[in-house]
């Protein structure tokens, strides 16, 4: 007898937002199980990796490595060697140091302020992914001054993506969607009968349309938007990616957005490709593969916003696939410009004016 | 057995629909009467007990024309005079309150007197023809409950009122059409408290009426902490499970205000509904820590109400479904659902200032509510005031109260349980014919 499809979906609360778990299978008390197992991994994480938490192994590495060298669990490890990887590949544009300035613009426990240039100066001293000395024979981390801390918060989020991906593997089911609320999810194999996960990207100005849809298969994507977390004084709206070589919060920039077969290098690079801009980006894309990157841009006009993509060598590989409807084929005329509304149910980037610039 | 589980779901019935027939009564006859005060047909009313609680009631008072206060009674001198003040209709005045009964002209009486005289009064105010509205508890022995029906059964068109204010505030009615509505899923605990660091005492400048001023204080009088914190609860466990309690076990010391009074400083007691629903509620005089409040839990969500405020929690549940569902999902736009769970306020002190991304997300989250209809942004009225223009709607518009005898009834006899339970140690049961 053929079993019958059961459907899984799960919401949990941690790392400041919300998990969700989507898993086909056969039998519900399996899959609900599996759930447990994923949901109890993403806490156990956020208690390893948080610095809102004294007690967590970061925060005693932060307080701990400008004194003496500290070993480190393996796989926390391994993630802060490719944090320090990402800050340097980027140029620092993602940098795994850039807490202290997050603080300075009180993005931490804050409610936003705006920090003087030599206070951004101070703290732009405590800042560079250089002064993290990796041990990888020993596993130790060392800081070479004070002050220094390691925040995950721009690739905790993928990375406890990853690891649910993980588990969901290993206990063998084959289709799933994990989501870390706003920032980053990943898709495994796809829905019954469908071609991938239908993923709708939120339009920069609102939470409630879509800019593009694209359908996921074994890929994730990530997403930075300067309408996550803000803090608006006077006429002034300040964002919460801040570009960690000025230390000043990124401008004209409404969303990075990075498909990678990896939720963790989605995350870090959504970021990254946030500061560095669409340029920087394209000179980034041509020197690493299997890599895709859609921005959204302010437009001169009101609320508008112009859209740029950009794929790596590789790109058509990594299972994400963009409808192309008659709409989308007549609107593609406006050269990529739009409004949110007319955007809804289109993806005119596809032929639009920085489309497919494939290096 | 079967018997059992039909009276059981009968008495539940009951009690719902007498409910649901006094909320419907309830508001729209406020509205009416708070617009349309006819000068004419204001109900004539006396007030029996006019002490700390008698006063509360006639600060309200003051400002609902649809009754109009002509006669005051108290036994204690100083309460009779300041009663007289706080009305400011000049009453006549009575220290017997029968011969305030005797008294044709006047239509209601509005009692507030120590708990053991509720019963006696009630009866001896329909008995004279009067409508009642009697202050919780009801009464304050069983066989009261049934003393009572009686008379009110031989007087069917007069309004018997109790005062259990809670069921008139907005925040609680907007608690309970939440819950009737499944936005907590399956209700399986009520968690309720008052906590105060308080010695409960009122100053007595003659010894001599030790006894009168301090009434709750002594068994006589007194149901204790059960009866005059512990009813208000009670009756919302009542209106959550939507019936009455199936037994109940509790504790309780007198353990901290050693001054010679009789009754606990502290209790904690379960109520146990039947079918896994349970009321835990807990009263202590010497901490205030966690304030007042009731904490409704299904499983699928919590409300949780301290003092004049309610917070609602969707809890994570996991959804099961078979066959495939049409996978939409969002990158960049799910914060939103994640405000939900984070706790919304259904009763907010003021309005979340426009100032940051929580407090616009928690915005979206109540408008989704309000979209559900189970979103009310403050309460419009005082829940006293309600109760009191309710009364007098009633009588007016010849409607059932929004708290009627069996909801009194059902309260009264779960706090004389609930202290039996604690006196004895022994858990208490509901048989068919105590309710």
């Amino acid at each position: 007898m053929r079993a019958a499809i059961t459907r899984y979906e799960a919401a949990h609360q941690a790392m400041g937002t919300e998990f969700t778990l989507v898993a086909y299978g056969d039998d519900p008390q399996y899959l609900t199980a599996v759930g447990n197992e994923v949901f109890d991994e993403i806490d156990r994480l956020e208690g390893q990796m948080s610095i809102y938490k004294p007690k967590s192994e970061l925060s005693v590495i932060n307080r701990t490595a400008a004194s003496r060298s500290v070993c480190a669990e393996p796989k926390l490890f391994e993630l802060l060697v490719n944090a320090v990887d990402h800050s340097q590949s980027t140029g620092g544009a993602f940098d795994v140091t850039a807490g202290p300035l997050m603080k300075a613009w009180g993005f931490f426990r804050g409610k936003g302020r705006v920090p003087s240039n030599s206070e951004i100066a101070q703290v732009l001293r405590r800042v560079g992914s250089r002064h993290v000395h990796l041990n990888r024979a020993e596993r130790t981390i060392r800081f070479d001054m004070e002050g220094l801390e390691l925040d995950l918060g721009a690739i905790g989020k993928g990375y406890a993506v990853d690891r649910a991906v993980d588990i969901v593997r290993r206990y063998g089911v084959t289709r799933a969607l994990v989501s870390s609320g706003t920032s980053s999810l990943y898709a495994l194999g796809a829905p019954p009968g469908a071609r991938g996960w239908s993923i709708s990207l939120r339009n920069p100005y609102s939470s409630e349309k879509a800019a593009n849809i694209v359908y996921l298969r074994n890929c994730s994507l990530s997403t930075s938007g300067n309408y996550e977390k803000f803090f608006k004084l006077g006429t002034n709206t300040y964002a919460h990616v801040i570009d960690p070589s000025t230390g000043k919060p990124v401008e004209n920039m409404l969303a990075a957005i990075v498909l990678a077969p990896s939720a963790c290098d989605a995350d870090a690079l959504s970021t990254a490709f946030y500061v560095m801009g669409v340029e920087r980006t394209r000179e980034y894309l041509a020197t690493h593969r299997d890599l895709m990157a859609l921005f959204y841009l302010p437009s001169s006009t009101g609320r508008k916003f112009r859209r740029a993509i950009l794929r790596s060598d590789g790109s058509s590989r990594i299972g994400a696939f963009f409808p192309r409807t008659p709409e989308r084929k007549r609107k593609s005329t406006r050269k990529g410009t739009s409004t949110g509304a007319s955007a809804r149910s289109s993806a005119r980037y596809a032929t639009a004016r920085w489309d497919d610039r494939s290096l | 057995m079967k018997d059992k589980v039909n009276d059981e779901v009968t008495r539940r019935n009951f009690l719902r629909s007498a409910a649901s027939a006094a909320a419907l009564a309830a508001l729209p006859g406020v509205a009416a009467i708070a617009e349309n005060p006819g000068p004419n047909d204001a109900v004539r009313y006396g007030f029996i007990g006019t002490g700390t609680q008698g006063c509360t009631l006639l600060r309200f008072l003051t400002t609902i024309p649809a009754g109009r206060c002509i006669a005051t009674c108290d036994i204690y001198p100083p309460n009779l005079k300041k009663g007289v003040e706080t009305i400011g209709s000049k009453p006549d005045t009575y220290e017997d309150y029968r011969q305030l009964l005797d008294r044709k002209d006047i239509d209601a009486v509005l009692i507030a007197t120590p708990l053991y005289l509720h019963a006696r009064m009630t009866i001896d105010g329909l008995e004279a023809g009067k409508h009642v509205f009697i202050e919780k508890s009801m009464f304050f022995k069983e066989e009261e409950a049934e003393q009572i029906r009686k008379v009110s059964a031989a007087h069917p068109k007069q309004v018997l009122q109790v005062g259990l204010h809670r069921r008139s505030s907005v925040l609680y009615q907007t608690a309970m059409e939440m819950v009737g509505k499944g936005a907590l899923g399956r209700v399986l605990l009520v968690q309720s408290r008052v906590t105060t660091h308080s010695s409960w005492r009122r100053p007595v400048a003659d010894a001599k009426y030790e006894r009168l001023i301090n009434w709750r204080m002594y068994r006589e009088y007194s149901g204790g902490l059960m009866a005059e914190m512990g009813s208000h609860f009670i009756d919302i466990a009542n209106w959550a499970f939507e019936g009455e309690p199936v037994s109940v076990i509790g504790t309780g010391g007198l353990d901290y205000w050693k001054d010679g009074r009789e009754v606990h400083d502290n209790i904690q007691s379960i109520f146990d509904y039947g079918g896994g629903g349970r009321h835990y509620f807990h009263c202590m005089l010497f901490n205030g820590h966690h304030s007042n409040g009731v904490m409704i839990m299904g499983d699928q969500g919590t409300l949780d109400i301290t003092d004049d405020r309610g917070i609602y929690f969707r809890e994570p549940v996991a959804k099961i479904s078979s066959g495939p569902a049409k996978e939409n999902w969002w990158a960049g736009a799910t914060v939103s659902k994640a405000a939900a769970q984070k706790g919304v306020l259904i009763f907010p002190e003021k309005e979340a200032k426009d100032s940051g991304f929580v407090d616009r997300e928690s915005l979206y989250a109540r408008r989704w509510l309000a979209s559900m209809g189970i979103y009310q942004p403050e309460e419009p009225y005082d829940p006293y005031w309600g109760e009191l223009v309710n009364f007098f709607a009633s009588i007016r518009e010849n409607k059932a109260p929004v708290v009627p005898l069996e909801i009194g009834t059902a309260d009264a006899m779960a706090v004389i349980k609930a202290n039996r339970a604690i006196d004895t140690g022994q858990k208490t049961s509901w048989t068919k014919k105590s309710a």
